[in-house]
């Protein structure tokens, strides 16, 4: 090999230049150039024609998406009105003391006001360090459109085709069946999909203006039974092209429809975002565990802080919101249909007011730990007809120790149950896993307990469903003296090492005579055989809720890391006197639950963040 | 209905001849796994969407011939890759030692921004190694890639070497129009946009 190579005086791990390859292909020497020149036989090259056929309609659909991309760019261009230095380059409103404010884009250097233009954080990827930046909609959207297209990577947008669209046929034709959706569909799918798009729409009437064409090209009848779909069903998949066109159908449509509409869809959107709303919460915490990129969670930042917006719009944009998170759930849903089943027996004394809960047992459980175990527990409560907890202290059941399928045989007692309660209230019951560093959520049931009779026990085995208010409800009753840290792990390839970010704390003891505490956070790799995986924070001075965002590097390699553990501490900085344990938590292969995901995640996918808030243990590892 | 997507990556998969490219993309493609042995004509490709981050991501996988005979074939794919699989078999040595060869073919022929990845194949084949996983290690640290044990036939991480793959193109991507906005690069950014841009939709609006 390196005899071929002596007169390449290049370096051989650098790309050689566009000329160098023209040479090289001129000389048809160098190991690429085949050497053998067997020609190929009809069938093969029948096979090969074939392959390229399929790429052909591949790139045809390629070329119309980023044409679809580049018109949409122009789109907000054309409309741009450019009135001067003072004006908000694309609507035109003055700026002034009580007029918009004035933001100067960061790619075009031109002035707009905060409505046309989107804020996104960009995360140096180096650093966890982010910045805020200002993008006026043009520059925004066509940055969007570079991504999108892969033009960042050919240096340029490739070929593409403008769709013959809504501006160049003002007078569609309502092709009737399935032509007439198609193009509906086609066009509604890329703007549903932009999350960003919202933050768009508030905006002036120019963005509703493009979607004239296609919200024309539905016949109207058409339209109307999807919007009387979306009213009647729940189903998202109905849902999703038609809730991001009802807000344009309102603006375009002659009126008569949107007042038929309006008073019977308004109470449904507002049923729909409150019962979602709590659930908001929780589901987005799980959203921002499934995300990882730095963008996309910026995204829904900006799109949360769009302020200003009048009622409709809002609201189809907390609809759309709670839409997107209604989609999650499901497909969360869908993901582990069962968590396991309970088994339970319910008795009622009459005569006490009592209600006898028996958890019998539990099997399948979800497996928490390395080896495919759980330590099991259950928490009970009992749920009134206006949805609120009944108890304010939740039951417990003793642990179980290591196993998915635990006999609890514990019975706990509700007392002060009236009778005509039963009708019409729930019994909740949620299974965590017992851990020092953190109850993680196994799965939870409810049972109606209009069936349970006074006279004979009532035995019942029920599926456990996925996380709703009511079990972080349950949660939080869980007590957490010591605080809470928020942890980041990385696994970086290049070095070779595991980066530990160290975020924050919160809630952490006050262990000093002024209430408060002088927190510094330890950590270390274990086992640590040449003793120099040892690092710890900078002190914060006087406060409960710490702010380090500080970086280490454990140098390790992936394999090495299965048999590791991160042992985090946080002390309380004391001159003269030894310091004071605040807290603990461990990670690693041996931990459980969330702890071990964010383990597993982080050497699984390493060169990625991986961002988790951990409970604070009160005992000590180190005694 | 057209499916869309937001993005659209190409990857292509290179390596000797029998190493299992085709059963790799067949893994991953369609879940299934082949025990015959069927050479690659030339190029064939398979289609996937996954979805990073809530953005639908269409890959469009090459898969190349490993004979000698479709090289100038196959080379003529690695310009529009984005992402490209090097795979060898861990059970044969030589297939090893020729990744050297497959870099440089891909230095000489792909974009200098692709995005690379090793693959040591038929992990599931213990008995038969001849390479072993700190070998493919080191390799991959030379060339400064990730690396990846996979088993087409026992389903080891195909799912997530193609995963890894696409996310660190989509970190690229987002990595490079970021990196573009501080000021000079901006001005880069928006000069190219609307000159350049201009011009390409005249020429396009007159052909």
């Amino acid at each position: 090999m390196d005899f071929q190579n002596r007169n390449n005086t290049a370096n051989k791990f650098v790309c050689p230049s566009d000329r160098q390859l023209a040479l090289r292909a001129k000389l048809r020497a160098g190991w690429s150039s085949s050497k053998t020149s067997e020609p190929l036989r009809p069938e093969e090259q029948e096979a090969i024609i074939s392959v390229i056929r399929r790429n052909e309609e591949i790139e045809i659909a390629e070329r119309q998406r980023v044409g679809r991309l580049v018109e949409r760019v122009e789109k907000i261009k054309q409309h741009a009105v450019e009135r001067g230095p003072n004006c908000c380059r694309l609507c035109g409103d003055t700026f002034g003391l009580l007029r918009p404010h004035r933001i100067i884009c960061e790619d075009c250097r031109q002035s707009v006001c905060t409505k046309c233009s989107v804020d996104i954080n960009i995360r140096y990827h180096t650093s966890e360090r982010t910045r805020e930046i200002w993008l006026c909609r043009i520059c925004s959207e066509t940055r969007e459109m570079w991504k999108k297209s892969g033009a960042w990577f050919f240096k340029g947008l490739p070929r593409y085709d403008t769709p013959r669209s809504a501006s160049a046929t003002p007078t569609p034709t309502p092709t009737p069946g399935g032509m007439a959706s198609m193009a509906g569909r086609d066009w509604s799918c890329p703007v549903a999909s932009f999350t960003i798009h919202f933050r768009f729409s508030q905006g002036p009437v120019q963005s509703a203006k493009c979607k004239v064409g296609h919200s024309y090209a539905m016949p109207a009848n058409e339209s109307r039974s999807l919007s009387k779909l979306s009213r009647t069903q729940n189903s998202t998949l109905v849902r999703s092209p038609v809730q991001s066109f009802d807000p344009f159908l309102f603006c375009q449509f002659p009126t008569i429809i949107a007042q038929s509409h309006r008073p019977s869809e308004c109470p449904d959107y507002d049923s729909i975002s409150l019962t979602n709303g709590s659930a908001v919460a929780q589901l987005r915490r799980e959203s921002s565990s499934l995300r990882r990129g730095s963008v996309s969670s910026s995204w829904s930042i900006s799109e949360s802080s769009g302020s200003g917006n009048s009622g409709t719009q809002s609201q189809s944009q907390s609809q759309s919101q709670s839409q997107s998170q209604y989609t999650q759930a499901q497909q969360q849903h869908c993901r582990d249909p069962l968590l396991g089943w309970l088994e339970i027996a319910i008795s009622y004394r009459e005569n006490f007011h009592s209600l006898d809960c028996t958890m019998v047992r539990a099997r399948d459980l979800p497996a928490m730990d390395a080896s495919g175990l759980t330590d099991p527990y259950c928490k009970l409560n009992i749920i009134t007809p206006e949805a609120l907890t009944k108890y304010t202290r939740w039951q417990r059941t003793k642990t179980v120790h290591k196993t998915r399928n635990p006999e609890f045989n514990e019975t706990l007692q509700f007392v002060g149950v009236e009778p005509e309660e039963l009708g019409n209230s729930l019994l909740y019951v949620a299974l965590f896993d017992d851990d020092k560093y953190g109850h993680d959520f196994l799965g939870a049931a409810k049972v109606c307990l209009s069936t349970v009779h006074s006279t004979s026990q009532y035995r019942i085995s029920v599926p456990l469903g996925v996380e709703d208010q009511y079990s972080s409800a349950a949660e939080m009753a869980q007590e957490w003296p010591n605080g809470k840290i928020l942890i980041s792990l990385c696994y970086n390839t290049k070095r070779r090492a595991l980066v530990v970010n160290v975020k924050q704390c919160i809630n952490l003891m006050a262990m000093d005579n002024n209430g408060s505490s002088d927190p510094f956070v330890k950590l270390q790799l274990k086992p640590d055989a040449h003793k120099n995986k040892k690092h710890k924070t900078s002190v914060k001075w006087r406060t409960l809720n710490p702010i380090y965002n500080e970086e280490f590097y454990f140098e390790a390699s992936p394999h090495d890391l299965n048999k590791e553990m991160l042992i985090v501490t946080v002390w309380d900085k004391d001159l003269g006197k030894s310091n004071d344990f605040l807290g603990s938590l461990q990670l690693g292969a041996q931990s459980k639950g969330e702890r071990l995901q964010q383990w597993h995640d982080c050497i699984r996918l390493p060169d990625h963040f991986h961002e988790k808030w951990h409970c604070l243990a009160p005992d000590n590892p180190a005694h | 209905m057209a499916k869309t997507y937001d993005y659209l990556f190409k990857l292509l998969l290179i390596g000797d001849s029998g190493v299992g490219k085709t059963c790799i993309l067949f893994r991953f493609s369609e879940d299934a796994f082949n025990t015959t042995f069927i050479s690659t004509i030339g190029i064939d490709f398979k289609i996937r969407t996954i979805e990073l981050d809530n953005k639908k991501i269409k890959l469009q996988i090459w898969d190349t011939a490993g004979q000698e005979r479709f090289r100038t074939i196959t080379t003529a794919y690695y310009r529009g890759a984005m992402g490209i699989m090097l795979v060898y078999d861990i059970t044969q040595e030589k297939s090893f030692e020729n990744i050297k060869n497959w870099i440089r073919n891909i230095e000489e022929n792909a974009s200098a921004d692709v995005e690379k990845m090793l693959l040591g194949n038929k992990c599931e084949l213990h008995d038969k190694r001849q390479v072993s996983k700190e070998r493919g290690e080191q390799l991959a640290i030379e060339y400064g890639i990730k690396f990846m044990e996979t088993s087409a036939k026992a389903s080891i991480n195909v799912e997530e070497a193609f995963l890894t793959l696409a996310s660190d193109i989509k970190a690229k991507t987002e990595k490079r129009m970021e990196a573009n906005n501080p000021p000079k690069g901006g001005h880069q950014l928006k000069t190219l946009d609307s000159r350049t841009k201009d011009s390409w939709l005249s020429r396009c609006s007159l052909l």
